[in-house]
């Protein structure tokens, strides 16, 4: 009896920590729906929602640029990420060969390093390139691909290595007896059978480029400026309007939050690779 | 970019899976497949030596220069000052950035170690309330994830906004609904604005330290419980002497990459308390990224941006010393 009573009280709790873990969301969504007055004074009225806040956002920033900015960039960014990565999760999956640990142990490094350490010499790197050769990368879209890909291929890396070590070796082989070659087999049996790893790849490398900005705080000045500098933009010039700056924080979290919940299934199994040993 | 992964390599068209000719047909099938692995990794490998490896070697380099608002425009060829910038952190009374580094240090630490410590506290304590069968459970699980997803820009301006003094939501929670306080506490200036970066965080953070634990507490064999609870174990028992010990090597992992991305916070003090968080908040991230980008000292960023790297370093060698077991059990 009493068992079944900590039970109950165990839900109960659960769902309490969902609707606090929930309730800053809620407040972003509802805020948003509110007008800059009602915000500045507190009273707000919960049922009665408007859109102003968001046409207001549109016309006061030029937030469609940044918004075009992320998607570009990030899309790019994740997609060479993920293409580099599986290349070379599969070498570490598949293949023995010298340098396959220090490769790992390079990868690990990677995310030992400050941002602000090789961000300097990056930076300095694309003003001598502007100032010295035709070379465009300081506030393009370009750079900060380049410079995104680089971020996000280590860590993409382990997830791909995880994904083709689940898949059977006899595959690949059986289709070398075919005739397939290394790399055909690769292509045609090995790849599509790690699609899911692909997208959750994909997806990871997106949702971590979508939140970066310290490198593009550095490296863009006013054609590649993606949201978080918009909303940085924003808040420093128009601090009072606060329905649409929680409007915009709203049109910044939809993509990675569609995104993330059309994939979730294979995401979660990507980042808990570690934790179970598959 | 993307076109030149696709194209084969032209080594891997031309070899064979089984050369008949060569005397040694295992060994020349080996150095195939060694070569066609080099192919695989060449594009990661190049895109980390480049943007990885060496700005990290220039930027080691550049922290023994003089470069600063008047040597900028010499770039990599500002004049070297030696040990300067180090000794103008680390010993210089006089200098007046070395009493902001120091305080950037304590906060970096402070807020890392309650970051952390909450963060892998609260996800593991929900992932247990998670690990149980309920209507809905799999609906919990994936919300839940949730403040995963909002972007750490938009974390800092909507808890900036829920942190007013007069008009936030948490005040008028605290003060004028519930009345646990009697005074309205300032969040975003002073003492209390550490906690209005570390509590925001912790909430982004919670739910990727939940899913972790909670793969971990699924991959748990159930007998082991089941014989203890047999045996008249608790669940408290239960817990201290089954799931813990085996969560060891989950909370070893979480706790590396936990410390070294607080280490390196930068987004939410930089949006929601501004270019300079002032000396309560400034951690190691937003004082580099004001003293290089916005004072032109990027020697002084150099050098605090290796002290910062050394740093991590002594971290992950105390952190390897004091896991090492779990490591291998796991291995």
């Amino acid at each position: 009896m009493s068992a079944r009573w900590i039970n109950r009280g165990l839900d109960a709790l659960t769902w309490l920590v969902l609707a606090l873990m929930l309730a800053p969301i809620f407040w972003l969504v509802v805020s948003a729906l509110q007008t800059d007055g009602q915000l500045a004074t507190g009273a707000m009225n919960l049922l009665d929602p408007t859109f102003t806040a968001f046409t207001r956002m549109w016309d006061s920033v030029d937030f469609e640029r940044y918004l075009l900015n992320s998607l570009i960039i990030c899309t790019v960014a994740a997609l060479c990420a993920t293409a580099f990565a599986s290349l070379a999760g599969y070498a570490l999956a598949r293949f023995k060969f010298r340098g396959a640990t220090g490769l790992s142990l390079g990868v690990i490094g990677t995310q030992l390093i400050p941002g602000s350490l090789f961000l300097l010499p990056v930076f300095m790197g694309f003003i001598w390139l502007k100032q010295n050769t035709p070379i465009a990368l300081f506030d393009t879209h370009l750079g900060m691909i380049l410079v995104y890909t680089a971020f996000f291929t280590p860590v993409a890396i382990y997830f791909m290595r995880y994904f083709f070590l689940a898949i059977p070796k006899d595959l690949e082989e059986a289709a070398m007896v075919d005739g397939c070659t290394r790399f055909g087999a690769f292509v045609k049996i090995v790849l599509p059978a790690a699609a899911p790893g692909l997208v959750a790849t994909f997806v990871y490398a997106f949702l971590f480029a979508w939140d970066e900005l310290l490198f593009v705080a550095a490296l863009t000045q006013e054609n590649a400026e993606t949201i978080p500098i918009g909303i940085r933009n924003f808040i420093g010039n128009y601090q009072e309007r606060t329905a649409q700056l929680m409007a915009a924080g709203v049109i910044s979290t939809l993509p990675v939050l569609i995104a993330f919940f059309a994939t979730q299934r294979w995401l979660v199994k990507g980042i808990t690779a570690g934790a179970v040993k598959g | 970019m993307a076109q030149t992964t696709v194209q084969p390599p032209p080594e891997a068209g031309s070899a064979r899976v089984l050369p008949s000719r060569a005397g040694r047909p295992r060994r020349s099938a080996e150095r195939s497949r060694t070569r066609f692995a080099y192919w695989l990794i060449a594009p990661a490998v190049a895109f980390m030596v480049l943007i990885h490896l060496l700005p990290t070697t220039a930027g080691f380099l550049l922290s023994f220069k003089r470069l600063n608002t008047f040597t900028f425009a010499q770039l990599f060829d500002a004049p070297w000052t030696g040990l300067d910038n180090y000794s103008g952190i680390l010993f210089d009374e006089a200098n007046p950035l070395r009493s902001g580094f120091f305080g950037a240090v304590q906060n970096t630490v402070v807020y890392t170690f309650w970051t952390v410590g909450l963060t892998l506290g609260l996800g593991l304590a929900i992932a247990l309330l998670l690990n149980r069968e309920m209507r809905g459970m799999r609906l919990v699980r994936t919300l839940m994830l949730t403040p995963w997803i909002v972007p750490s820009f938009v974390v800092a301006v909507l808890w900036q906004f829920m942190w007013q003094s007069d008009v936030g939501i948490i005040n008028k929670v605290l003060v004028d609904y519930t009345h646990l306080l009697g005074e309205r506490p300032i969040w975003l200036l002073g003492e209390n604005s550490m906690w209005a970066i570390v509590i925001p965080s912790v909430w982004r953070g919670i739910p990727f330290a939940m899913i972790f634990f909670l793969a971990g507490l699924q991959a748990m064999p159930r007998e082991l419980h089941e014989a203890a609870a047999i045996d008249g174990a608790g669940p408290i028992k239960r817990f201290r002497y089954i799931t813990f010990p085996l969560l060891r090597p989950l909370i070893a992992i979480q706790l590396l990459f936990g410390v070294i991305y607080a280490a390196y916070q930068f987004a939410i003090p930089y949006i929601m308390l501004g270019t300079n968080p002032g000396p309560d908040a400034d951690l190691m991230m937003t004082l580099i990224y004001r003293q290089s980008f916005q004072n032109n000292l990027f020697g002084f960023g150099a050098a605090a941006s290796t002290l910062l790297m050394i740093a991590m370093f002594v971290w992950v060698l105390v952190w390897y010393r004091a896991f090492k077991r779990d490591l291998e059990a796991v291995t």
